[in-house]
C-alpha cells in the first residue's frame, strides 16, 4: 500500500493522523521532501537544461580567459555562480539578520557578473 | 575540415550515472531536505527554515571543530610535503633498491584505516605501548589519553606515518619522468644540487605536487576513522575534528537537522577547496 497514515509529532497533534502532503509516498517519506527544497532542485535541473539548449545553440562552451586568469567555459561559470551563491547565502545567514531574499538578489547579480567577466 | 559532432558515446555513461544517482545524489538531496526540518523519527518532519544553518554558523562548538580541522590539515601538509619530497629525492633511481623502497613505501597505504588507528593506539599506550613506554622511561611525561598536546602529537605522527608515502610515491613518479638531458645540461652549466632541485626538479614536479596537496588536503580534512579509534576525539574535545563532531551530532545526539546543516557547510568547504586546486592544476593547460 502506497499510502499509510502519518502521525504528527508536535505536542498539540500527538497521535493524530497528519494531513497528506504531495510527496507523502511510502517509499519516499524518508527523503522528507518539501516544496522549498524541491523547488531548489528543480531550479538546478532547469539550469542544467538551459545549459544544454544554450550549448545546442552556441556549441563550444564559449571558452575564454576571464578576470581570474582562469580558462573557463560556460559550465565552469555556472559552477562558480552556484558555489558562490551558496557561500553568499551562508555569509548572509551568519553575519546579518536581514531577509534572506537579499542574499538571493546579490547572488543573482554576482552570477550575471560571473557569466560576463569570469 | 569539418568535424562531425557525435556525442552518442555519452549514453554509455548512463549506468554509472544511475549508480551515482542512487548512492550519492539521492542521499545528498535527503541531507538538503533534512537540513531545513526537525524530526523525532518515524518519518515525521517539521519545517524549521534556516534555523539550523543559523545555529551552526553561530555555534562555538562548530567554530572550534572547524578551527581544529584547519590547524590539523595545515600541520599535516607542512610536515608531509617537504618530508615526502625529501624521501623521494633520496630513493634510488635504479637497481635492486627500487622495488624494496617502493614496497616499503606502499606498505602503510595498504593497511585499513581502523587498523592503523588500533595499531597506534596500542603502540602509544603510556604503560604497555612501545612508543608510550619508551617516551615515559626516557623521562617525558607522555600520556595521549589524558594530555591534549600528547594526543595531537600522536594523531599527527600517526597520519604522517600513514600518508607521507603517498606524497613520496607521487614525487618519485614525477622525478622519474624528468629526462636525463636536463641533468646533463645542468651539469655542463655547473649548477649546484640546490639549483638542480629549485630550477629543474621542483618545476617538473609541480603537477604531481599539486595533486599530492589536493589529495592530502581532502583526506586529512575528512579524516575520521583513525582519530576515532586512536583518541575518540579526546581527551575532552582536544582532537574532536569536524567529521568526528558531525557523527557525534548526527548519531550520538540524533540531531539530524543541525547535523545535516553542518554537513552541507562541510561539503561546501570541501567543494570550494576542490575547485581551487582543480583550477590551479588546470591553469597552465589549454583549457579547463
Amino acid at each position: 500500500m502506497i499510502f499509510t497514515n502519518l502521525y504528527a509529532s508536535s505536542w498539540s497533534t500527538v497521535g493524530k493522523p497528519k494531513e497528506k502532503g504531495l510527496f507523502d509516498f511510502d517509499f519516499i517519506t524518508w527523503m522528507a521532501w518539501t516544496w522549498p527544497t524541491a523547488s531548489f532542485f528543480i531550479f538546478i535541473a532547469l539550469c542544467i537544461t538551459v545549459m544544454y539548449f544554450w550549448e545546442k545553440k552556441v556549441p563550444g562552451g564559449n571558452p575564454r580567459k576571464g578576470i581570474l586568469t582562469l580558462n573557463t567555459t560556460r559550465g565552469d561559470r555556472l559552477f562558480v555562480s552556484l558555489l558562490s551563491a551558496a557561500f553568499i547565502h551562508l555569509a548572509w545567514l551568519g553575519l546579518t539578520d536581514f531577509n534572506l531574499w537579499f542574499a538571493t538578489f546579490i547572488s543573482s547579480m554576482f552570477a550575471i557578473f560571473v557569466f560576463k567577466y569570469v | 575540415m569539418n568535424k562531425t559532432l557525435n556525442q552518442k558515446a555519452w549514453y554509455f555513461v548512463i549506468p554509472v550515472f544511475a549508480l551515482v544517482a542512487f548512492n550519492a545524489v539521492v542521499p545528498l538531496m535527503t541531507v538538503v531536505n533534512y537540513s531545513f526540518q526537525e524530526t523525532f523519527g518515524s518519518n515525521v518532519f517539521q519545517w524549521e527554515g534556516t534555523r539550523w544553518f543559523k545555529e551552526i554558523l553561530h555555534s562555538e562548538r562548530f567554530h572550534a571543530s572547524l578551527g581544529r580541522q584547519f590547524i590539523f590539515t595545515f600541520i599535516i601538509l607542512l610536515i608531509q610535503l617537504p618530508l615526502g619530497i625529501a624521501i623521494a629525492l633520496t630513493m634510488p633511481k635504479k637497481g635492486w633498491g627500487v622495488p624494496i623502497c617502493l614496497i616499503l613505501m606502499s606498505m602503510p597505504l595498504l593497511i585499513p584505516w581502523n587498523v592503523v588507528g588500533a595499531m597506534w593506539n596500542i603502540f602509544a599506550l603510556p604503560d604497555i605501548g612501545f612508543l608510550g613506554n619508551s617516551l615515559n622511561s626516557l623521562g617525558f611525561d607522555y600520556n595521549f589519553t589524558q594530555q591534549s598536546g600528547d594526543a595531537w602529537f600522536t594523531t599527527i605522527l600517526m597520519d604522517v606515518w600513514h600518508w607521507t608515502s603517498l606524497v613520496v610515491l607521487l614525487s618519485y613518479a614525477g622525478l622519474n619522468s624528468i629526462q636525463p638531458a636536463y641533468y646533463q645540461a645542468a651539469e655542463i652549466d655547473g649548477a649546484s644540487r640546490w639549483d638542480i632541485f629549485r630550477y629543474i626538479e621542483l618545476p617538473k614536479m609541480k603537477k604531481v605536487l599539486t595533486l599530492a596537496i589536493l589529495l592530502r588536503f581532502m583526506d586529512s580534512f575528512m579524516i575520521y576513522t583513525e582519530p576515532f579509534v586512536l583518541t575518540g576525539g579526546g581527551p575532552g574535545n582536544a582532537t574532536n575534528f569536524l567529521s568526528l563532531d558531525l557523527v557525534k551530532m548526527a548519531l550520538g545526539q540524533f540531531d539530524l537537522g543541525p547535523a545535516a546543516a553542518m554537513s552541507l557547510i562541510y561539503f561546501l568547504i570541501v567543494l570550494l577547496m576542490c575547485w581551487v586546486f582543480y583550477s590551479l592544476m588546470m591553469k597552465d593547460e589549454g583549457r579547463t
